[in-house]
This record gives C-alpha cells, structure tokens and sequence, in this order.
C-alpha cells in the first residue's frame, strides 16, 4: 500500500513541477518578498520588521494559491484525460490513489515552500533583518496550514469541478483565517438564532489562525511549545477528518 | 478454437445502469439488465454500435463506475472488490499517459503499481517493450509517440503483471491499416498464450477475423451472444449457381425441387439456392450437359447482420425492454443465445 500510495505521489510531484502556474505563483512570491525591500524603505522605523511581514504574508499567500490552483487541476486532470482508468485497473484502491495524489501534492507545496523560505532568508540576510527559531516554527507552521489546505483542496476536487472546487477552497481559506472573528462576532450578537449558527462555523471550518505566528516571530517573541504542538495535533486532526471524508466521496464517484 | 466446458472468467447477470444527467430527477438507464459471459481463453467480442453501452459496461467490469443492479464477476470476484486486479489488464479507449514519461518509465510507473517485485521489473520492462516492438522507442518521451505507439505502450501497461484476462475498449479505433495489423497480431499472440481477450468493438471486419464468440449490444440491450459462426448464419448460406446451355425443363425441375431462385434469361442464367442443395443441383445440371460457369457461396457479412440487429433495436426498443435480454431473439436467423 505504501508502495503504490508513493508511487502516486512521486508522479504527482514529477506532473506538478512541469506546470507553469507553479512556477508563475513562486515568480510572484519571490517578487514579492523582493517588494518588501522597498515597501520597508518607506518607513524609517521597524524597516526590517516591514520587509519580513510582507515576506511571510506573500509566502502563506501564494503557498496556498499553488495548493488550491496546482492541486486542484492535477486530480480533475487525472479524471479528464483518463490516467486515472489505467491506475484504478490495477490493484490500486480509489483511496490510495487520493492519498498518492494529496501526498504527492503536500510534497510539492513544501517543497516550493522550501525555495520561497530560502528566497526569504536571503533577502533578510541581505537586508540586515535578524533570523533565528521563531522564523523556523513560522514555517513550520505554513507547512502545517498548507498540510489542512491541500487536504481541503483534496476534498472539494473529489467530488466536484475544478471551478467550485477552487472557489470552495478559496472560501474556506478567507473563512478559516476569519473564523475566530466569526465567533466573537456570535458572542456579541443580539439574535438568539445567530450563536449556534456561528458557534457551528467556528467548530466546522478550520481555524487557521492557529498556525499563523507571524507576528511573533517577526517581532521576535517567544512562542510557546504548546501553540506549536496544539497547532501540529489540530492540523494532522483535521487534515485525517477531511481525507477520510475526501476518501469516501471519491469511492463512490462514478468516472463517466 | 475450442471453448467448450471452459471456465467462466467474466460473468454478468443482469446488470442495469442509471445515469442522472444534471440535477434533475430524470433518470437516463444506460444498460438494461444485461448478462453475458466470457470463457477461458478466448477472444470475446463485445459489438454494438457509438452509443450502445459497451464502454459502460467495460467500465462497470473495471470498477470505475458501480451497476445500479445486478452482479458483474471477473474471475470468481465481484468487479467492487480490489485483489482480481492482479490478474486482470485494461486497454482504455484513445489512451493517455504522462506525456513527460519515457515508454520506459511508464511501464516501470504501472509495474510498482501492479505489485511486479522490484527484482523483476527490469527484466518485465523490456520484455514487455520487446514483445510490443517498442524497445528502440522505450527511453523516447511519450508525447513523441504516434497513435499506434501509443496504443501498443497501452497494450503493454495492461500485460505489465503477467495477467489472465485483458480487456480491450476499441483497440483498433483510429489506427492506420498497419497499425491495426500488429495489435491484431498482438491479440493472436495473447490468445496463443493463452489470455483471454475481451475486445470492445465497432469495427466488424476486425470482430470476424479474431473473434471466437462475440456479444451484440444495442440501445443498452444485448441482442446476440455466442459464437460468430452461428452469429453470421452458416447453416442459412445461400449460393449462386451460374450455368449456361440449360433447358428449361431442369430449370423448372430446380425451382421447384430445391427451392432454386432463378436470375436472368438466355443463355446464360444465375440460381440461387441453398447452399445444402447445391450438390444435387450440380449433379442434375451437368448430368443434363449444362456448363457450370462458377459456384459462388454468398454469405451475409456481420455488418449485414448487425446493421439488421441495430435497425431492430431501434424499431422496438420498447417491446425490448420487457423481455430478458438473455432470451431474446437474434438478428436473421440467428439464436438470442447460442450456449456452445
């Protein structure tokens, strides 16, 4: 199983690095940790500061715009050209197809994660700007988001077109960033109706503030082991619910 | 070839297919209980016409999509479940492969897949690439491939794993004449190793010059099933006997006695009749000193009798619908079901 799971997996990254959209969105992230450079120079305190908040924003950015563009186009491609009837005649389950898939695809993320963190490094090294742990955790934890956003890309492309499944992605991306919002707004509402609504949101759709330290380690504050921890346990928790709910959409999926 | 007692290693029992296009309620069925069934080692024909249901049906056996109802076996195992795929190899139609990938490569991808013991796929790869004539081409990347490469590498992907059965959806379409000459070649050689070939099909010279027993399905129905021979009408055949210094007493002697069909006048005149009757009617024409011109035996093509079996389906395709597709009546004079 694991065999043919990373069998999938490593086709998926040798089909995902040949697509021009990965390459356009880490042209646009290294630009745009570039433009920080500039914007920094705009402003005659906290420079360095500046130049690494706009780094880590463009780089969560455009690691879930390759998440949910790339992701997405590879599955629906599988469908659409009919690789996938040849691999699914060989004694390979649908569920380890989408693992091989979202595998293949969290690999891929990381890995232009990798190069946008090296591209980051070296421009705060060039600019002068202090690197230590908490840029580490910061990534660490991009990586974490990315593992739940893939999954949720994983999840939608399973069942549905690349479109919606996009959109639908893209939704729970804004939403998952604003759900802590979303439940404070619910505490203050006046409508009695509104709160389970908003509490049930909040319980349902990722919470991906967790894995955003941004600030903390650009402003080098300590972060505590056990918001990190949480942060891993809640991610791989969620990402399992939302394979296994991915997993057993695409089982029943006619390939028309 | 001779299939009689052999194994079933296909088996399908009234399977029905649904479709819902869109959103609606409106239900779309596809396949109308259908059942046939395929023997050990031999090439299966499967024919109907675009639109027909073959390629559904091809699907339901290779679990890509589920029957509404009824039950599909491949080689004792319900097509739902995983572990036959082991045995089992599967040509797609118009197949695509990463065009990045080598011939090569491909056929390593497919191997793993397949569970081929790593010790093994090196020696499995080339053979494979040998045995299609691709081993010049193997390290070429695919998209440089032709159509008749690539339906080769298709046939190769599909062996990669030693298997029993291989199906086939429209292994020919849209090969140039050699082209559809060496996949012919390669479904021979299968079956003298012993395979069993299932081929989906339209093209009905291809079906009769490989087939041993072929399936007709039209509007979602089986109309056919059995061994070709039976299918084309052998015992039916007519015959054209042309003939010339004839009198007209034989003639009529031949209308009449063997149930002769006459054709033309003067000298030299045509009879039709049937082919059991041609023996005596020669023996009578050339005791009476009439000249044999030629013996022609006629013989409706397939495309003759499936044409008639589609044209069938389409005048009453309701009437079809509640009768069993395993009993019902052939085209021509041919049986709904031969059990050979």
């Amino acid at each position: 199983m694991i065999l043919r799971i990373w069998t999938i997996g490593h086709n998926t990254i040798r089909e995902a690095v040949r697509n021009k959209l990965l390459y356009t969105l880490l042209f646009f992230a290294i630009a745009l940790i570039g433009t920080g450079v500039l914007v920094s120079t705009l402003s005659y305190v906290e420079g360095e500061r500046i130049l690494q908040d706009v780094g880590l924003a463009a780089i969560r950015l455009m690691s879930v715009g390759i998440a949910v563009f790339v992701g997405v186009g590879l599955i629906h491609g599988e469908v659409e050209r009919r690789t996938i009837y040849t691999i699914l005649s060989k004694p390979v389950s649908r569920v380890e197809f989408l693992l091989g898939k979202y595998v293949g695809l969290v690999l891929t993320t990381w890995m232009m994660l990798g190069v946008m963190a090296v591209a980051f490094a070296g421009v705060s090294l060039g600019y002068g700007a202090p690197l230590d742990g908490g840029h580490a955790t910061a990534f660490l934890l991009i990586g974490m988001e990315l593992l739940v956003m893939v999954a949720v890309a994983t999840l939608f492309s399973a069942f549905t077109t690349p479109m919606l499944a996009s959109l639908f992605t893209v939704g729970v991306y804004l939403l998952g960033h604003l759900s802590r919002n979303l439940r404070q707004l619910g505490d203050q509402a006046d409508a009695e109706a509104v709160r389970p609504v908003v509490s049930f949101l909040f319980e349902v759709l990722p919470d991906l503030e967790s894995f955003n330290v941004t600030l903390e380690a650009v402003h080098q504050l300590p972060i505590s082991p056990d918001v990190v921890v949480t942060a891993i346990v809640y991610g791989l928790g969620y990402t399992v619910v939302l394979l296994v709910i991915a997993s057993h959409l695409f089982s029943r999926r006619d390939f028309r | 070839m001779s299939t009689e007692a052999a194994r079933e290693v296909v088996r399908v029992e009234d399977v029905v297919k649904d479709f819902r296009p869109g959103f609606g309620l409106r239900v779309k069925r596809v396949l109308h209980g259908i059942s046939f069934d395929v023997r050990e080692g031999e090439i299966f024909g499967f024919v109907g016409p675009n639109g027909a249901g073959k390629t559904t049906t091809l699907k339901v056996l290779m679990g890509l999509i589920r029957a509404t109802s009824g039950r599909a076996e491949i080689l004792g195992s319900h097509v739902g479940e995983r572990e036959f795929h082991r045995h089992v190899g599967f040509l797609p139609e118009n197949p695509y492969f990463y065009s990045f990938l080598t011939g090569r490569e491909i056929l390593h991808f497919y191997a793993k897949l397949s569970g081929v013991p790593a010790g093994q796929r090196e020696e499995r790869v080339e053979t494979l690439l040998d045995w299609v004539g691709l081993g010049e081409a193997g390290d070429a990347r695919l998209k440089t491939y032709s159509k008749g490469m690539l339906q080769r590498t298709g046939i190769a992907q599909a062996l990669v794993h030693d298997l029993d059965v291989i199906f086939l959806d429209e292994p020919m379409s849209g090969l140039d004449p050699i082209g559809r000459m060496e996949i012919r070649n390669l479904i021979l050689r299968l079956r003298s190793e012993g395979k069993t070939v299932f081929m989906n099909t339209h093209i009905l010279s291809d079906v009769e010059m490989l087939c041993d027993r072929v399936a007709v399905i039209v509007h979602g129905r089986i109309r056919y099933e059995g061994r070709i021979e039976t299918f084309l009408g052998k015992n039916a055949r007519m015959s054209e006997v042309v003939v010339s210094g004839v009198t007209p007493e034989v003639v009529q002697s031949l209308e009449e006695s063997l149930g002769g069909e006459l054709r033309g006048h003067g000298e030299r005149i045509a009879i039709r009749l049937e082919e059991k009757h041609v023996g005596e009617a020669l023996q009578l024409l050339l005791s009476t000193g009439a000249d044999v011109v030629s013996v022609t035996p006629e013989r409706a093509s397939l495309e003759e009798i499936f044409l008639s079996a589609v044209q069938q389906g389409e005048s009453d395709p309701e009437a079809q619908g509640a009768r069993r597709s395993r009993g019902l009546r052939g085209p021509g004079n041919a049986p709904g079901r031969e059990d050979s």
